[in-house]
């Protein structure tokens, strides 16, 4: 009978666990339209930046700003790590962190001084536990991260980066984070973001209606106040905005993940229930049958004895 | 050459603020207010924070609010690039005074 009892109370935790993990999972399933339109409403600012780059690019025959290159050996690089705030995502924190540790491997192994920044409060904490030095976190709305996150995050790695190399600066910048293929595959990148290479596009790229007119145009191009004043503009920009996709992307990814993960938890809890059923039924149904057995033995028992 | 319209795009960080046709846009460029009209030489150049003004081809203006940026004309077609950028409180301002009442009658 104990075991009964036991079985009951398993069911019922599981089933109360099961009721969790589907309502996770609609969470994540409608945070996942919201990840979608943030992307969408980013994206129009995103091709601005990088047509005006590719038309800075197109007329400038050598550009020497320091986002695109950069001269000296300074052996210290940033390593940015894009972590989920939460749990419950299945491997997503666990895959972005192995590809880190790998990544901070290599590095090391070329004679380079992997410096660490993270986002995300399990990236942060698994760092935080084992001592490693961090040079700057940022936690919070990595499921959503605004443009004041990505802002914050943005400008101090461009900091770190335009510092010169006896002020603590960095000669390259790596992010690891998680691109959104679908809904169901998600992969974890290592994305060297600066310095930026540039490579100019092939002109018959340029799918302009008016091809007639677009050389000429490009030709005649004026800037204001001057080439290179426009460039120092939009290049931080241009890098602004390409660290903001990779928050963007990896905020998507981490729904998803979620998701995913919620859904194989419901599917094993009700696994676990209808298992844990088919048990309690058993053991039900044995006892009833030792109970009749006894009933009946005592009875043909009695039955011997009158005769 | 060009037409007596231009197609225009303002676009923040976050999200597209306006799109449309417009026969002038005013913008805040470095060196104080820039007018662009349709058929402008093809442009890149930075704008500081300031009120930018489009005008419809019906005479509508929209005034916005916008943070520092760049603006890029090419082909007819202006973009504006802000890192933030907002219509001013009362947009539309509408030219005529007595449309308003128009409606009301």
């Amino acid at each position: 009978m104990g075991s009964q009892l036991a079985l009951k109370s398993r069911i019922a935790s599981t089933e109360s666990l099961e009721k969790i993990f589907n309502a996770q999972e609609m969470i994540a399933a409608s945070h996942i339209a919201q990840a979608r339109e943030v992307a969408l409403n980013a994206r129009p600012y995103t091709d601005a930046i990088f047509d005006a780059v590719q038309t800075l690019v197109s007329h400038s025959s050598h550009i020497s700003h320091p986002i695109v290159r950069k001269d000296g050996d300074n052996p210290r690089v940033a390593v940015l790590a894009l972590t989920a705030d939460r749990g419950m995502a299945g491997a997503y924190t666990s895959s972005i962190i192995r590809e880190t540790e790998d990544l901070l491997a290599r590095l090391e192994a070329d004679g380079k001084e992997p410096q660490l920044f993270v986002y995300g409060r399990r990236g942060v904490s698994y760092y935080r536990y084992r001592n490693h030095p961090l040079v700057q976190t940022w936690e919070g709305d990595t499921e959503k991260p605004g443009v004041e996150v990505a802002d914050a995050i943005s400008s101090a790695l461009l900091d770190s980066y335009m510092k010169p190399e006896d002020k603590g600066g960095v000669s390259e910048l790596y992010i690891v984070y998680t691109e959104f293929i679908n809904m169901v595959v998600q992969k974890v990148r290592v994305l060297r973001m600066l310095p930026v290479e540039i490579v100019e596009e092939d002109k018959s790229a340029h799918n302009q209606p008016d091809t007639t007119k677009v050389p000429e145009a490009r030709a005649l191009y004026s800037f204001e106040p001057s080439l290179d004043e426009v460039l120092d503009m939009v290049l931080p920009k241009y890098v602004r905005s390409r660290i903001h996709e990779c928050l963007l992307e990896a905020a998507a990814s981490e729904v998803a993940c979620r998701q995913n993960a919620m859904h194989s938890a419901t599917e094993n809890a009700r696994d676990l229930i209808n298992d844990l059923t088919r048990k309690l039924n058993a053991s039900r149904q044995a006892s009833i049958t030792q109970e009749l057995t006894e009933i009946i033995g005592s009875a043909d028992a009695l039955n011997n004895k009158e005769e | 050459m060009a037409g007596d319209t231009m197609s225009v795009n303002i676009v923040s960080a976050d999200r597209p603020v306006w799109s449309g046709t417009a026969k002038m846009v005013l913008v805040p460029a470095y060196a104080g207010g820039m007018g662009i009209l349709p058929g402008h030489e093809p442009v890149l150049s930075v704008i500081e924070e300031g009120p930018l003004v489009v005008t419809e081809p019906n005479g509508t203006k929209h005034s916005f609010e916008v943070t520092s940026g760049f603006i890029s004309f090419d082909s007819n077609k202006l973009t504006v690039v802000v890192e933030k950028g907002r219509p001013t409180a009362n947009e539309p301002i509408d030219e005529s005074g007595l449309q308003p009442l128009k409606y009301a009658e």
